[in-house]
């Protein structure tokens, strides 16, 4: 048996895949819920492993993605840190990088850094941007700032120098020798966590690595301690922002890279799914209560990006932390966004969310404003008897009174506000859906457009004709896709690594060498695991650019040998500009950063299939009621049970699919297959 | 139904401004473009009325709309807009124009042969010529020395590139890669806003689309005017001063009286100074933007940019005075002179809205140009850049701390990683400064020092630092803070003191300190609670004696 648990702001999951021991066939797959539980997260992955009945003695694989890290960063519930850096550079961390993105407001307060300045230190060093040392590093005040973090009870100690990204042969030493001087206090020097310049990214992350790294040790040695109680055999999997899976052991060591895993979970997983399916170019949408995320996926691979922050947005600089994370596109709107009117009379949905509690108007917990949620209930889309899983009804009254002020003011009636707030909704979602897509020089026709999440399904249909996505296919268990998503990853690292140089032969083996001393880390690195070399899979990448510009296109190197000439990269590096920018220079070409990603494969689980009986598609519908399809009118809608579905039906919208976790509009333009797999395949009527 | 579509076409509007936005930065060739993000793109209607501008920097505010009214017109008569023209322009005292460096690209958009729509975009090119390396002169006293200007040219004609055009460009700059660079970037800007109103017109068509964008600028409109009647009504006056022409003389008084009613809000500059000898002039046009960006702070400081959010106000002066320079005067030091007016208007109103305006920040955009040859690739370079300072405090907290002026917004400082890299500099430090001032029931932030030490053989450095001899100011009681200037200090321990400085010449060796002011402070230092006092001493934001001195502690 396969398990995997993934703690989320709301809920906890866990997706169990059942094996038959002889035959190994698939005997499905289990889903359970229950409520995260803050104050001790591994309360709640306990408890769904007590409400699924589950036997930890039988399981053969373990994963887990949990929110540990990010909830202490928003939450500023990590540990007191301190900073060393070079001398003259303590202020780097406050300083960060000067901008005012509210860029009309003159009454900007800008974010304080996660250490005050009285913690933060600087020793005599330097290193230049070639990794010369120009300045031996002097260690004479190593005790006297490490007794005034005792006195300030100091318990993480982070260490950024300058230029260590090329050279870090300073921060080694400062960590032996803090090390030796007192063991009591967690370290973290940069080069552990990136090894990419720019001083104050680096200094970020590297603070906000040593920020977390107590309560993230914390835990994931509770975790393992308890489910070795219950007897898990093999040691757990952590998921990973990248998209891998990673040992427990490695984690703790740099546990930032945990950062995003849940959202790069569903997207691997959609990829895995996308594998078994043979769609290989895909969009992956997941739109959860709060918010909704995009991916883009080009033949089987998605980008990974180093530009993260937290606590970001159109009027904050953020925190940034250049760990690996996949590229995903985020935005406020989730089923909970609320839907205001300005000063101007303009309505706008998001970004602020009902969230779980008080929740949309609805839910009858006191929810006084109007949600998407609320709106694909006015509209007839979700059916009463499967609104939160069946467990309620929505509460009609609670939904009058939030549109009431919303009607008021637009001067129109509930259902328009509605259909509004629906229109609204998606074209934000559109909008950012173009910016993964057209905006980087991708046609949407050329693409499959997966949607995860709860929300997904609710809005799948109308974005996918907006877009006009080749299909939209609407995975089982799309509620819990993230956990899904973790026992189709693989063990992957990501080694990034800046080195300017121009590309030319002369330079090839220059660029041979970093990729082989990169190479030789990654393999090491492995064996720590008890991984060899001969599983590892590698595959390199190569940050460029025009000689002079900054940013650069990220483009892989395929089956990259000493015998791939350079001139076949750079064609692809001149086509690939152009297809993200409309032009290519005459320029010589730069190389950035070093890219290589190692992985091992895991083995994993066939898909399961679902069986074929000789239902008849009619055998689901429970329901008829109209449905108000916005622009293409309101219609006598079927309402199925998507849990009775079966491998080759075939209906054709107005539809709607209800199941516990999710619900799928189909509107009257598409028509729905179901795969053997129990996808829903929708696609525009061949004879609309 | 129909409202709701208008508002998904403006919100699209706004969202390929934002697109155009990322192309630029992504592709251009001049850090102080893609890091300082000196520049600003957006779309605007037949007539030049502006829909949508995603920006780097406030100042451009009424650079865009401007510069298209400018366009339309010069091509009304013999010569018209034909589809697949794109046009250049960087004439400082037409529609638009700043300096020579911010050069505008106008891309008219064309639906069935019908002109629907601008986009547009203007970003400081590093090099255009001129005399000296960055095209900037504290010491230039006409325009032909700022570098070359294009008095609204067409680089593409019906689609076809003006060759003729490019190798005159290419033959009078000094970093002509980069130049190009940046104009190849800006043509594909405005190129990928064309297609995305485009797709909006085929999608709603034209009429639902112009219907959209009145809708739009009426809603700016209306906007504005709600916030406007939150400000006093009342004539309200004060003067400023420009210290230095770059030639010692000055101080140059630039006066304003404003007029606010609920609906309008009149800015009066007549009786400022006449325009003076060297480069330390504003244009109209330049002033307009300034204006708009301390105007936008005040009325709707969280909404897109929108032109009828600007309709209510109204900027006087008579032509030829220090903020509406004509013909050929310098000017390519305009932006201190911008932030200068900026400043006055601020701190004329501040204590009306202490709620929307802090005490008196930096004051100056502290920009230097520091060019020579790289020791280890022997190629010229030139660091161009903003700097970071300390701004106000106000009635609700302390002033932030290493922030780019207000003429910035969403600009960055170039990484010391990357900088030490690509010049022939290395930074001794990057640190806050204990110069003083800004004390305050809330503190002003503290300025900074930034070290750079000269490792190529020989060196250039051109800054221009307002505020060298006058402090920022302190508000409802808050002290005043401290000044801005750069000196040099030579390997043999002289040290020099400059507010505006042209190439001035540095030996290996020589240090550049560039130190930015300490912000003014708010309410009377006394009602500072004595734990926070004492907490600055700790982090070393005042020292004791300061805080003896000023907080009795």
């Amino acid at each position: 048996m396969r398990v995997a648990t993934d703690i989320g702001g709301t809920f906890t999951d866990l997706v169990c895949l059942e094996f038959d021991k002889k035959s190994g066939n698939s005997l499905g797959v289990k889903v359970v819920k229950s409520d995260t539980t803050p104050s001790n997260f591994e309360q709640g992955i306990l408890n769904t492993i007590a409400k699924g009945n589950i036997n930890l003695k039988e399981i053969d694989f373990f994963a887990h993605g949990t929110t540990v890290v990010i909830n202490a960063l928003t939450e500023r519930k990590g540990a007191k840190t301190a900073l060393i850096t070079t001398k003259g550079f303590r202020d780097v961390l406050e300083i960060a990088r000067c901008n005012r993105p509210d860029l009309f407001n003159f009454n900007f307060i800008k974010q304080p850094p996660f250490v005050p300045r009285h913690l933060r230190f600087e020793v005599e060093e330097r290193i230049n941007y070639k990794g010369e040392i120009n300045k031996e590093l002097n260690t004479s005040t190593l005790k006297s700032i490490l007794k005034t973090c005792k006195e300030e009870n100091v318990e993480s100690i982070a260490i950024c120098l300058l230029h260590a990204y090329k050279n870090p042969k300073h921060e080694i030493q400062l960590l032996k020798e803090i090390f030796h001087l007192n063991s009591d206090i967690e370290i973290i020097a940069s080069h552990q966590i990136t090894r990419e310049w720019r001083e104050y990214e680096r200094t970020s992350s590297t603070v906000l690595s040593g920020y977390v790294l107590p309560i993230a040790k914390k835990y994931l040695n509770n975790l393992e301690e308890r489910l070795r109680e219950k007897e898990l055999r093999n040691a757990p999997f952590i998921m990973q922002s990248n998209g891998g899976i990673t040992s427990i052991n490695d984690v703790k060591s740099n546990p930032i890279t945990m950062v995003e895993s849940g959202p790069a979970s569903g997207v691997f997983g959609a990829i895995a799914l996308g594998k078994v399916i043979d769609k290989k170019d895909l969009i992956v949408l997941d739109i959860g209560g709060t918010t909704a995320k995009c991916a883009l996926v080009e033949n089987g691979q998605v980008k990974i990006t180093t530009n993260y922050k937290i606590d970001h947005s159109r009027t904050k600089a953020g925190y940034p932390i250049q760990t690996p994370v996949i590229d995903i596109v985020e935005i406020g709107n989730g089923g909970g966004s609320i839907a205001w009117i300005d000063q101007g009379g303009k309505m706008h949905v998001g970004p602020k969310s009902a969230g779980a509690s008080p929740g949309p108007a609805a839910y009858g917990r006191g929810g006084k404003n109007l949600t998407t949620t609320d709106a694909n209930i006015i509209t007839g889309r979700i059916h009463p008897d499967y609104f939160i899983g069946g467990e309620i009804q929505p509460d009609y009254s609670s939904i009058e009174e939030a549109s009431r002020v919303l009607c008021e003011k637009l001067n129109a009636s509930k259902e328009d506000v509605a259909k509004g707030i629906l229109r609204i909704a998606n074209a934000n979602m559109v909008n950012a859906l173009k910016l993964i897509s057209v905006n980087k020089g991708h046609d949407p026709r050329d693409f499959s457009m997966i949607v995860i999440g709860g929300g997904g399904a609710m809005h799948g249909a109308d974005l996918a004709r907006e877009l006009q996505v080749s299909e939209l296919i609407i995975p089982p268990h799309a509620g819990v896709f993230s956990a899904f998503g973790m026992l189709m990853s693989d063990v992957r690292r990501d080694y990034i690594r800046t080195n300017v140089l121009t590309l030319s032969e002369k330079q090839k083996e220059t660029i041979l060498s970093i990729f082989s001393e990169i190479k030789d880390e990654a393999v090491l690195n492995f064996k720590a695991d008890n991984y060899q070399q001969n599983e590892m899979k590698f595959t390199y990448y190569a940050d460029l650019r025009y000689v002079g510009q900054e940013h650069y296109v990220k483009v892989m190197l395929t089956n990259f040998s000493k015998n791939t000439p350079l001139k076949t990269i750079i064609a692809n590096f001149h086509s690939e500009h152009k297809k993200q920018y409309s032009f290519e220079l005459d320029a010589p070409v730069e190389l950035v950063n070093f890219h290589l990603v190692a992985e091992v494969e895991v083995e994993k689980p066939d898909f399961p299939k679902l069986r074929v009986t000789d239902r008849k598609v009619e055998d689901a519908i429970f329901d008829t009621k109209e449905v108000d399809f916005d622009d293409l009118g309101k219609h006598d809608t079927s309402f199925y049970r998507r849990e009775l579905l079966e491998p080759n039906m075939m209906l054709k919208g107005p539809a709607v699919i209800a199941e516990n976790a999710t619900t799928t509009v189909v509107t009257p333009l598409h028509e729905v297959l179901v795969d053997e797999y129990g996808n829903l395949i929708i696609t525009p009527q061949r004879t609309a | 139904m129909e409202k709701f579509t208008l508002e998904i076409i403006q919100d699209t509007l706004v969202a390929a401004g934002d697109e155009m936005f990322q192309t630029l930065q992504r592709t251009s060739m001049s850090p102080i473009i893609y890091e300082s993000l000196d520049y600003a793109v957006g779309i605007t209607d037949v007539k030049g009325e502006l829909l949508a501008q995603g920006n780097g920097v406030t100042a451009f505010l009424a650079a865009l709309d401007s510069v298209v009214r400018a366009t339309l017109e010069k091509f009304n008569g013999e010569s018209v807009l034909e589809e697949g023209d794109v046009i250049i322009a960087n004439t400082p005292y037409a529609g638009g124009g700043t300096h020579l460096s911010d050069v505008s690209v106008i891309y008219p958009v064309f639906y069935h042969k019908e002109l629907v729509a601008f986009t547009v975009n203007k970003a400081h090119w590093t090099e255009l010529g001129g005399t000296f390396p960055g095209s900037v002169s504290t010491v230039a006293t006409e325009i032909y020395q700022e570098g070359l200007q294009f008095p609204f040219i067409k680089v593409k004609s019906k689609g076809k590139l003006n060759d003729a055009l490019v190798d005159l460009i290419k033959a009078n700059v000094r970093l002509p890669d980069s130049t190009l660079g940046d104009l190849f970037a800006g043509i594909a800007a405005a190129e990928v806003g064309a297609k995305r109103v485009i797709s909006i017109i085929e999608k709603y068509g034209l009429k639902t689309f112009i219907k959209a964008k009145d809708d739009f600028l009426d809603y700016g409109e209306r906007m504005c005017i709600e916030a406007l009647k939150t400000i006093p009504n009342g004539d309200y006056e004060g003067v400023s001063e420009i210290e230095d022409n770059g030639f010692g003389e000055g101080p140059f008084p630039i006066k304003a009286k404003i007029t606010v009613s609920d609906t309008e809000f009149i800015v009066d500059f007549n009786g400022s100074h006449p325009q003076v000898k060297g480069a330390t002039n504003l244009s109209y046009s330049g002033l307009v933007t300034g204006c708009r960006s301390l105007f936008k702070a005040i009325t709707t400081p969280s909404m897109n940019a929108n032109g009828g959010a600007f309709r209510p106000m109204k900027v006087l002066c008579e032509p030829g005075t220090i903020v509406s320079a004509v013909t050929p005067s310098a000017v390519s030091v305009y932006y201190e002179v911008m932030v200068t007016t900026i400043d006055l208007i601020w701190k004329i109103l501040a204590p009306l809205i202490p709620d929307k305006l802090p005490a008196g920040h930096m004051r100056s955009v502290c920009a230097t140009f520091i060019s020579g040859m790289h020791p280890d690739t022997n190629q010229f370079y030139i660091q161009a850049e903003p700097l970071a300072g300390g701004w106000g405090a106000s009635a609700t907290h302390d002033g932030n701390r290493g922030q780019l002026s207000c003429g910035s917004g969403e600009s960055y400082n170039i990484p010391i990683e990357i900088r030490e890299m690509r010049y022939g500099i290395e930074v001794e430090q990057y640190a806050f400064h204990n110069e003083g001032g800004g004390y305050g029931e809330f503190q002003g932030g503290n300025g900074q020092y930034v070290d750079y030490k000269i490792i190529s053989d020989g060196a250039h450095v051109t800054g221009a630092f307002l505020g060298e001899k006058t402090k920022t100011w302190g508000m409802n009681g808050g002290h005043d803070g401290s000044y801005n200037y750069f000196m040099i200090i030579r390997k043999d321990g002289t040290k020099e003191r400059h507010s505006l400085g042209t190439n001035i010449f540095l030996e290996k060796g020589d240090i550049v300190r560039c130190a930015t002011a300490t912000g003014g402070g708010y309410g009377d230092p006394k009602n500072r609670p004595k734990e926070q006092v004492l907490l600055d001493i700790k982090n070393g934001y005042i020292t004791k004696k300061e805080a003896q001195e000023f907080y009795q502690i």
